[in-house]
């Protein structure tokens, strides 16, 4: 098979987004009543910068978790992806397609799931929203059956298919919702908090569900979360996004060694010392005689060792890089700042 | 296609889950109907009286023949668009291989079908407790002009729901106020779905014949009662032809504009 030059550098790319920008027009209005009359007499318009200047791609069956504090342009950014929003400038490719054109072809081949609205039909048994799915994408009857009776193993949802979907609960409702994007078996899926609102067993389904549905279709996936659970165990690798602009992209082990400030060191006395000079070396974290954990600035750490050593008397000593969980905190709360800056 | 009749399908058994919000609805259509019927009976107290060009029986037999037209034109589903687009629920339509003006037509027509349903029987059974005059159209000239112009009435409505729906991309607060402005008003007012155009001043009628609005109730109405035909039948076909194609090329542009600067609220 012989193929073109050109078509080939970007086919193994399922998404590409180059210098995109998103703007929103707001209306600014005071509080209270008078601000509400103003604001329509002469209503102050405000333009916001929810994305300035995003790029990235994805390869065909990366699994991408998105992260950052609320407002960063998580959201917008899987929005105008999957053609909901039109982008104010810059360039936007999935699998070969511009989302703002909404061809039939492409939305036959995409899913979204929002944590926090649902497709389903509220008044209706799930199965009669999977059957409206089924017309809606075409999907042949041999393959739709397949596709239910998978879904619906994997995600334990046998019993209720015929339980009005209002008479749910939101971790059962959540996991329909899952089916009825799924039916059609996209290879693009952008995932908008899908553990949000979920208790711990729940939320674990649907990790695995994902993690599985991953491997198997060899998916492209995107994921945006505040659940520290989702990213660790699911993405390898994150895009950092901070006040519409990306921070960081890269692997979870890259995204310590970019932003870990601290090092934790662990030792154990051999005997009782003066433990107030401790306080010196570093922020003492923990203090279990004989057990202490100090943490120091990354760049100090062997030299604080040393300190340790010669001052002390130690029996055991270990240095580790700051936990990923606690880096992630720091992500979300948007307290990251890249170490070049 | 299948995928409209699956949908046609499941609205309409959404809506008839909500059995006891459906039957007030027509419970109230009904106390609409003996409302408008006795005010009209008591003017027409005397049998010979005319007024507005009307006798008792032509009145009352407009007041029954609005039951019917009522139920067909002015029940929809599409009355919901406004909202959807305010609370961001049109995003759900919008990532779905399907096109949304087909959509709503669709549900629109599903909640006609069942309304109309209903709206036979309730029209029985009033026909037993009113016993009003009723005028039953023999003539298949007026019977095929009133089915025309009862499909273009569908239509327009439908279209003007669409363009007053597209407002809360501009306006989310908007979206109850301007369904209560456009439907309460204008429609019901302006249609004929109240008191029959044909009472008003003649300039207002001239006026009122320009616009949209008679041909939603009034003028399917008067053509099944064999009072518009021939040449005026033809050009009030025309006349709401017309608006429907300009209100469509309305529609389509105020839509292509609205979803740029759509913001998806609250997903």
């Amino acid at each position: 098979m012989r193929r073109k030059k050109g078509s080939e550098k970007h086919s193994d790319r399922a998404i590409i987004v180059e210098h995109l920008h998103k703007n929103f027009e707001v209306t600014e209005k005071e509080k209270g009543l008078v601000g509400s009359i103003a604001s329509i007499i002469k209503p102050e318009k405000k333009i916001v910068k929810a994305l300035t200047d995003v790029s990235f791609s994805i390869e065909q069956g990366e699994l991408v978790g998105f992260i950052g504090p609320n407002g960063a342009g998580k959201t917008t950014t899987i929005k105008v992806l999957s053609g909901l929003l039109y982008p104010t400038s810059g360039f936007v490719q999935v699998i070969a397609h511009n989302p703002w054109n909404r061809s039939p072809e492409y939305l036959k081949r995409i899913s979204v799931v929002f944590g926090q609205k649902n497709q389903l039909w509220w008044d209706l048994p799930a199965i009669d929203t999977f059957e409206l799915n089924k017309q809606i994408y075409e999907i042949p009857n041999y393959e739709y059956e397949e596709s239910l009776n998978e879904l619906v193993e994997l995600l334990e949802v046998r019993k209720l298919l015929n339980t009005q979907v209002r008479k749910l609960s939101l971790g059962q409702r959540m996991r329909m919702e899952f089916v009825a994007s799924l039916l059609h078996r996209p290879k693009v899926l952008f995932l908008d908090e899908p553990t949000i609102g979920l208790d711990v067993v729940a939320q674990q389904k649907v990790r695995d569900f994902i993690y599985e549905y991953n491997k198997k279709y060899s998916a492209t996936i995107i994921l945006t979360s505040h659940n520290m659970d989702d990213v660790i165990n699911l993405c390898k690798r994150v895009i950092v996004i901070d006040k519409g602009g990306i921070i960081f992209d890269g692997s979870i082990a890259g995204l310590v060694n970019n932003f870990a400030r601290t090092k934790t060191i662990t030792l154990f006395f051999s005997r009782p010392a003066d433990l107030k000079k401790l306080e010196e070396i570093g922020e003492l974290k923990k203090l279990d005689f004989p057990k202490a954990v100090l943490s120091v600035p990354r760049e100090a750490s062997a030299v604080a060792a040393a300190e340790i050593l010669q001052n002390f008397p130690i029996a055991d000593l270990t240095i580790e890089e700051e936990g990923i969980e606690n880096i992630i905190r720091r992500v979300f709360r948007g307290e990251l700042k890249s170490n070049n800056e | 296609m299948n995928k409209y009749v699956k949908l046609f399908k499941v609205s309409m058994a959404q809506e008839f889950a909500y059995r006891a919000s459906f039957v007030l609805w027509r419970v109230r259509n009904i106390f609409q109907i003996f409302l408008i019927f006795f005010l009209w009976d008591s003017v027409f107290a005397n049998p010979d009286k005319v007024v507005f060009g009307y006798n008792r029986d032509q009145i009352l037999t407009y007041v029954f023949g609005l039951f019917i037209v009522r139920a067909i034109v002015l029940s929809s589903r599409a009355i919901e668009i406004s909202g959807e687009v305010a609370r961001g629920d049109i995003s759900n339509l919008l990532i779905k291989p399907v096109n949304y003006f087909s959509y709503w037509l669709t549900r629109d027509l599903s909640s006609k079908t069942l309304n109309l349903g209903f709206a036979f029987f309730e029209v029985f059974i009033l026909f037993l407790i009113l016993k009003p005059p009723f005028f039953i159209q023999t003539n298949i000239f007026s019977i095929f002009g009133f089915l025309v112009s009862l499909s273009l009435a569908v239509l327009i409505f439908f279209v003007l729901l669409l363009i007053s729906g597209s407002i809360p991309f501009w306006y989310p607060e908007a979206a109850w106020g301007v369904n209560f402005l456009f439907i309460s008003i204008f429609v019901e007012f302006l249609s004929g779905a109240i008191f029959p155009i044909d009472i008003l001043p003649n300039i207002f009628q001239e006026i009122l014949a320009l616009t949209p609005f008679p041909y939603l109730v009034f003028f399917p109405l008067k053509v099944y009662l064999g009072q518009i035909y021939g040449l005026e039948l033809v050009r009030g076909i025309l006349v709401s032809a017309v608006w429907l194609v300009l209100l469509w090329v309305l529609m389509k542009n105020v839509w292509g504009r609205g979803l740029k600067v759509y913001q998806s609220h609250g997903r």
